[in-house]
């Protein structure tokens, strides 16, 4: 198992959120993976919930392995895999609490595929985690993906689902970056990476 | 000053996920509504999902198949966990074969005169009224309607088969199968069936990028205020579910055209 350094910070500003609370969460290149294991650990052993964690960034198999290597067990989280079908084979794999979309430009589709799981889920407190913004910047246009992010956040903002919108701030298209800014309730800012 | 009091007509709930908001509450009772859609566009599950929910409110359902034998139907509705075969088994819904139904009355020819559809209208009201069903689905009145030859015996026929089933307080699904579903399209084959039914859903698929995203659209729906935007559609296990489609999803958007 690797040793891996928690922001702590992240799990003290989670615990002043509320439920129907939307989540911008910037970071770097460099602490993407640091950055979301020290969101993701609190909501889910802190806070005890369930969710969904949409990936656009990379596929679900190699996230999971990511969480496994620090020995943190998610396979209580659903996975949206919006990479792996466009990989030939990609779909092949043997969780199964990875879910595939064909791809990213299928935003309803995960809209309605993430609002299906909730539906299935035992658990009473879930959060929404889309991995990421920049990623889905690459495949849509920025006013869909605005508008994509407008509908998205006030959909599970009104289901007392928390969502966390994770970009990497320089990545990110401005009118989206803006539309972020508007919408989130809260911000997480872990964007500014200082290199020693 | 008093506010005015606004009539409402009683609705059929349809249960879908999405479409009862739409339809401002659900399908006003009695209506006869074309489901109008490509192929592969989820004309089949919706409707049958439309009969699920009835029959899991204790409404008696019946679903008449043209265009697959009942048992392949049945066959591939069970994928879906909001579909329970004991509900085909108790009989809360009733599955016909229209080529059965044709043997039964005789109508083993390719094509229908006057009194033939008149046979066959009152077959189906028959058996509607005996059952006591309250959702029925044709599938597909196209099919059905290519034995008929003329424009105007196909129009009196649904007008009669709708106008006699609202009278026995049933809300019907005619399937249509249209092969685009675009701006410029009819909502049915003959064209006739657009202007007799109280309600046009139109189901089909844009391509985005390459792929394709289902779509679910009400065109018309007499009898109440719906929403008229084009929804993206999914076929869950649990069910068939609606978002409103992204506006500026248009523009990469082209209609697609079914086989």
């Amino acid at each position: 198992m690797i040793m891996f350094e928690l922001d702590q910070r992240i799990a003290e500003q989670l615990s002043t959120i509320s439920l129907n609370s939307s989540v911008q969460v910037r970071c770097g290149n460099s602490n993407a993976f640091m950055v979301t294991a020290s969101t993701m650990l609190p909501l889910m052993q802190m806070f005890e919930m369930g969710g969904v964690y949409i990936t656009a960034s990379r596929g679900a198999v190699e996230i999971i392995q990511a969480f496994e290597s620090i020995g943190v067990d998610v396979s209580n989280i659903q996975f949206i895999d919006l990479v792996s079908s466009g990989i030939l084979g990609g779909t092949d794999v043997e969780y199964s609490n990875i879910h595939f979309v064909d791809s990213p430009i299928m935003l309803e589709s995960v809209l309605l595929r993430t609002l299906y799981i909730l539906r299935t889920t035992s658990s009473a407190r879930n959060f929404v985690f889309i991995d990421s913004v920049n990623a889905l910047a690459i495949y849509n246009e920025d006013r869909m993906l605005a508008e994509y992010l407008h509908t998205f956040i006030n959909t599970f903002r009104q289901r007392e689902v928390l969502s966390i919108i994770l970009n990497v701030p320089d990545q990110t298209p401005p009118l989206v970056l803006s539309n972020l800014d508007l919408y989130c309730t809260d911000l997480v800012d872990r964007g500014q990476v200082v290199i020693h | 000053m008093q506010a005015a009091s606004t009539y409402s007509r009683d609705r059929c709930v349809t249960g879908i996920h999405g479409l009862d908001e739409i339809l401002r509450g659900g399908i006003p009772y009695g209506s006869t509504v074309l489901a109008s859609g490509t192929c592969g566009s989820g004309k089949t599950t919706l409707a049958m999902e439309f009969l699920v929910r009835g029959a899991l409110a204790g409404e008696a359902c019946a679903h008449f198949t043209a265009t697959e034998p009942s048992v392949k139907l049945l066959e591939n509705i069970r994928q879906y966990a909001f579909f329970d075969m004991n509900m085909v088994d108790t009989g809360l819904i009733n599955v016909f074969d229209m080529d059965v139904l044709y043997s039964w009355l005789g109508l083993d020819k390719s094509t229908f005169d006057l009194d033939d559809v008149h046979a066959l209208i009152k077959s189906i009201t028959d058996i509607v009224n005996t059952i006591g069903v309250t959702r029925l689905v044709i599938d597909s009145v196209t099919t059905l309607c290519y034995k008929i030859k003329s424009e105007q015996l196909i129009r009196d026929f649904l007008f009669t088969l709708g106008k006699k089933l609202a009278t026995l307080g049933c809300t019907t699904i005619l399937i249509s199968e249209i092969t685009s579903a675009t701006e410029n399209a009819h909502w049915s084959s003959f064209g006739v069936e657009e202007a007799i039914a109280d309600g046009i859903v139109v189901m089909g698929d844009v391509e985005r990028m390459g792929h394709l995203l289902r779509f679910l659209q009400v065109v018309k729906m007499r009898g109440t205020s719906h929403s008229r935007a084009k929804h993206a559609i999914e076929l869950t296990p649990l069910g068939v579910m609606l978002t409103p489609m992204l506006k500026w999803g248009s523009q990469n958007e082209t209609a697609h055209w079914g086989a």
